[in-house]
């Protein structure tokens, strides 16, 4: 099983992914998180406006077996989350960098976006 | 020290991967749990269970000497017979359950994983301060346990054996040649679904039978199967896992397990049963089916209105039902089936209801 690592993505060694779009971020989890997960079978969100700091917990995605919890990447405030994980949290196996990303933050601070993996130095983490 | 099977070999190039269990670094899964759940149920599967232990009981006081370390009359169970039980202590609190084989003269138990050395040694002294004439062999390292279970688990294993399987009674054991190897077969197993255990001794020899069932069960659709479902068949048939639902000291009639002692023999932890009987406002095993998303876990607090009433020992989504599924104790007044409790998950109550196990009735998937 070979994990994809879409090229224009930005990651954590803690195999959570980032799309940056201005001061967006849209968060999600690795193609190779959901391969170790296997059938994720149920996904807590937080609330929208909800403040977040970098390295906290900002969701938990269980599979049949393990609860795993999913840090935020950068600090700031939730404006969005992905509501159609409610009914088909299986989403994020099937496409863990398009229509299972998770939530969209709005970054408070552009500097921690440096700390962030390019998709190179993600593989070799 | 971890602890691999003979089979890990094999089970390396079936892709498992693997986890540590009771020592034991055994396959957690090979595809994915919920894939391997739904073969047993709808086909078969072949599990590796060698983490189990195997215990031999011999001598002329064999007999007894499992009457009154057990909570059944061995005296009862005939020969070629298997029969589920607990060992207790003197409180009356599980140390292991159990199941022995009466092969004969001999008497093979299957402790749990990690439990030979408990089991042994425990065994022995009872052996020794009752005048007991019983030899007690720890032999878990000399057998690889198979286990192959599902609706196909009895055509898929007649191909590899002269014995008619249609003649081996639910809880029978006998010596069988499987694949040309001299096995213990019992009609026994975890799974809620028609199935066989396995016993192969010397371990060099269980990599040939587990290739031969293998090959037996392709056109059925057979796959090996990990722990991890091995877990979740067993938790939506409601069957106890010693290290979850005995953890802390729990009596059978906690566990209710009352169908399982023969109270008509004398045993140690009968007169603490009696007691706690007579008594009768303890906690009980009760089955919770959840209405809300999300899904129980080991110790998680079970409430009503506000206030606790009991604990999750296991939960699990239910791959069969698709919601969240618990077993644990709870207050003895707070269980008619049918009550609506509150599960505490991450600090959040999940609704859930108290229903009479199984969670998933035998023959599930054949109403699908």
């Amino acid at each position: 099983m070979t994990d994809e690592i879409r090229e224009g993505l930005k990651y954590t060694k803690t195999h959570e992914w980032v799309k940056l779009a201005g001061t967006k971020a849209k968060i999600g989890i690795t193609d190779h998180a959901q391969h170790e997960l296997t059938d994720i079978v149920f996904v807590e969100l937080p609330t929208v406006g909800k403040e977040i700091k970098k390295g906290e917990e900002l969701c938990v995605v269980e599979s049949v077996k393990s609860v795993s919890e999913v840090y935020a990447p950068v600090s700031g405030k939730i404006t969005a989350i992905n509501k159609k994980l409610d009914d088909s949290p299986e989403t994020i196996n099937s496409s863990p960098y398009d229509d299972g990303w998770l939530v969209e933050i709005e970054i408070k601070d552009k500097t921690e976006v440096n700390t962030l993996l390019d998709p190179a130095e993600y593989k070799k983490a | 020290m971890v602890l691999r099977s003979p089979l890990y070999d094999t089970q390396v190039k079936l892709g498992a991967t693997f986890t540590e269990f009771a020592g034991f670094e055994m396959p957690i899964q090979y595809t994915s749990i919920r894939d391997e759940h739904m073969v047993v149920r709808k086909k078969v599967g072949l599990f590796d269970v060698t983490h189990m232990s195997n215990v031999w009981i011999t001598g002329p006081d064999a007999t007894k000497l499992i009457s009154l370390t057990t909570v059944e009359d061995a005296a009862r169970v005939e020969d070629g017979k298997s029969q589920y039980t607990e060992i207790l202590r003197e409180n009356g609190t599980i140390i292991d359950d159990t199941i022995f084989m009466h092969l004969g003269e001999k008497y093979m138990m299957i402790p749990n994983a990690g439990m030979n050395q408990i089991i042994t040694t425990w065994l022995t002294e009872q052996a020794k301060k009752h005048h007991l004439k019983a030899k007690i062999q720890d032999v878990s390292r000399d057998y690889v346990i198979l286990a192959i279970q599902g609706p196909l688990a009895k055509e898929t294993l007649q191909k590899l054996t002269d014995t008619d399987l249609g003649n081996v009674k639910f809880f029978g054991c006998q010596y069988v040649k499987i694949a040309g190897v001299d096995c213990i077969l019992s009609h026994t197993g975890y799974t809620g679904e028609l199935g066989y255990e396995l016993q192969i001794t010397p371990p060099s020899k269980a990599a040939g039978v587990f290739d031969a069932i293998m090959n037996a069960g392709k056109d059925s659709g057979i796959q090996p199967i990990g722990l991890g479902a091995r877990d979740t068949l067993r938790l939506e048939k409601a069957f106890m896992l010693a290290g979850n639902e005995f953890e802390g000291g729990r009596t059978p009639l906690e566990a209710t397990l009352g169908w399982t002692i023969f109270w008509d023999h004398e045993f140690i932890g009968k007169h603490a049963l009696l007691k706690q009987k007579e008594q009768g406002t303890f906690q009980r095993m009760t089955c919770l089916q959840c209405t809300d998303k999300g899904i129980p876990r080991h110790k998680c607090d079970i409430q009503q209105e506000g206030a606790s009433v009991g604990i999750v020992t296991s939960g699990t989504l239910s791959p069969c039902l698709n919601i969240g599924i618990a077993m644990g104790y709870v207050a003895h007044d707070k269980r008619e089936p049918g009550s609506i409790l509150d599960i505490i998950v991450r600090d959040k109550p999940i609704k859930a209801t108290v229903i009479k196990p199984p969670f998933v009735p035998k023959d599930w998937a054949t109403k699908q």
